[in-house]
């Protein structure tokens, strides 16, 4: 090796910043909105911090029972979805039926009257 | 929060010092030669560390940081140096040869040559530093820099030939 690579490593050797470097740090990190966040601490829970597979195993289940909750969810939706249109088109056929009805009546009043005319 | 969540929070504080203790020279060292001003390198230091706390949880193993925090703060010193570009900039006119023949370990001629590499263009400049502060091989650096191999290779070559034009005589080496 030459003397120059010698110097240079000499010139350019790791350096330690100054004094009370990590409090200085330590002050802008208490300065920082706390961290919140809520997926690393989910895989970070004490019970299941061992093995990859026990975390994802967990979080396959977790995504299973969103899925199957969603899923749920919009059933419900339909159903009442479906059950208010069911009420609606019920609520037409009754009021078709009254007016029928008085229609029906009007028609017989008047036959009744001009058999009487005549 | 939990006994457990609390334990562990503790725990996690005491690895990011130890962290902070085991790396700050690598990460202080890269920014302060490539900067040349201890203030600029202590708050790119800063940031490289606030940075690795925020994303801790990503990392895994010692190997893994180490290597993290060597290329975040290759990136924040390039970056910090751009954003200030005409402030410190140093030309090869403005350092002087060395008078004579001069001693090893001389503070001098240390100092004289950190000069020289801080005129270095930025890319070469990592290059010098990640090889003989960090003692990487040039597929290392290209990896770290994502750049060719044959682009370290070539600003090695390059930067060491204008040191030894401007120091050769100093150090006692045949100069060309």
């Amino acid at each position: 090796m030459s003397r120059l690579e010698d110097e240079l490593r000499n010139a350019l050797r790791r350096e330690e910043p100054p004094a009370g470097f990590e409090a200085r740090l330590r002050a802008r990190l208490a300065a920082e909105p706390r961290r919140t966040n809520w997926l690393a601490r989910w895989f970070r829970l004490p019970a299941m911090h061992h093995t990859l597979a026990a975390r994802l195993a967990f979080t396959a289940a977790l995504g299973m029972l969103v899925v199957v909750g969603v899923r749920y969810e919009h059933e419900r939706q339909e159903r009442i979805q479906g059950e208010a249109a069911k009420a609606k088109l019920m609520q037409a056929l009754r009021v078709t039926g009254t007016e029928l009805q008085t229609v029906h009546e009007k028609v017989r009043e008047l036959s009744a009257d001009d058999e009487n005319r005549q | 929060m939990s006994d457990a969540g609390t334990a562990r929070e503790v725990e996690d504080e005491a690895e990011f010092s130890a962290l902070v203790r085991e790396h700050q020279s690598m990460v202080y060292g890269i920014a302060l030669h490539f900067l040349h001003d201890p203030a600029s390198a202590e708050e790119v230091a800063q940031d490289v560390f606030l940075q690795l706390y925020r994303h801790r949880d990503g990392l895994e193993g010692p190997g893994h940081v180490t290597a993290w925090l060597r290329r975040v703060a290759c990136n924040r010193s390039i970056d910090y140096a751009r954003s200030r570009r005409s402030q410190a900039s140093v030309s090869l006119e403005e350092i002087g040869e060395p008078a004579g023949a001069s001693a090893p370990d001389d503070p001098l001629l240390r100092e004289k040559l950190r000069k020289l590499i801080l005129s270095l263009p930025d890319k070469a400049r990592m290059v010098m530093i990640l090889r003989y502060q960090e003692d990487l091989d040039p597929e290392e650096i290209a990896r770290e820099l994502e750049m060719p191999v044959r682009t370290v290779k070539s600003h090695l070559q390059r930067s060491l030939a204008l040191l030894r034009e401007k120091f050769g005589r100093a150090l006692g080496e045949k100069q060309g």
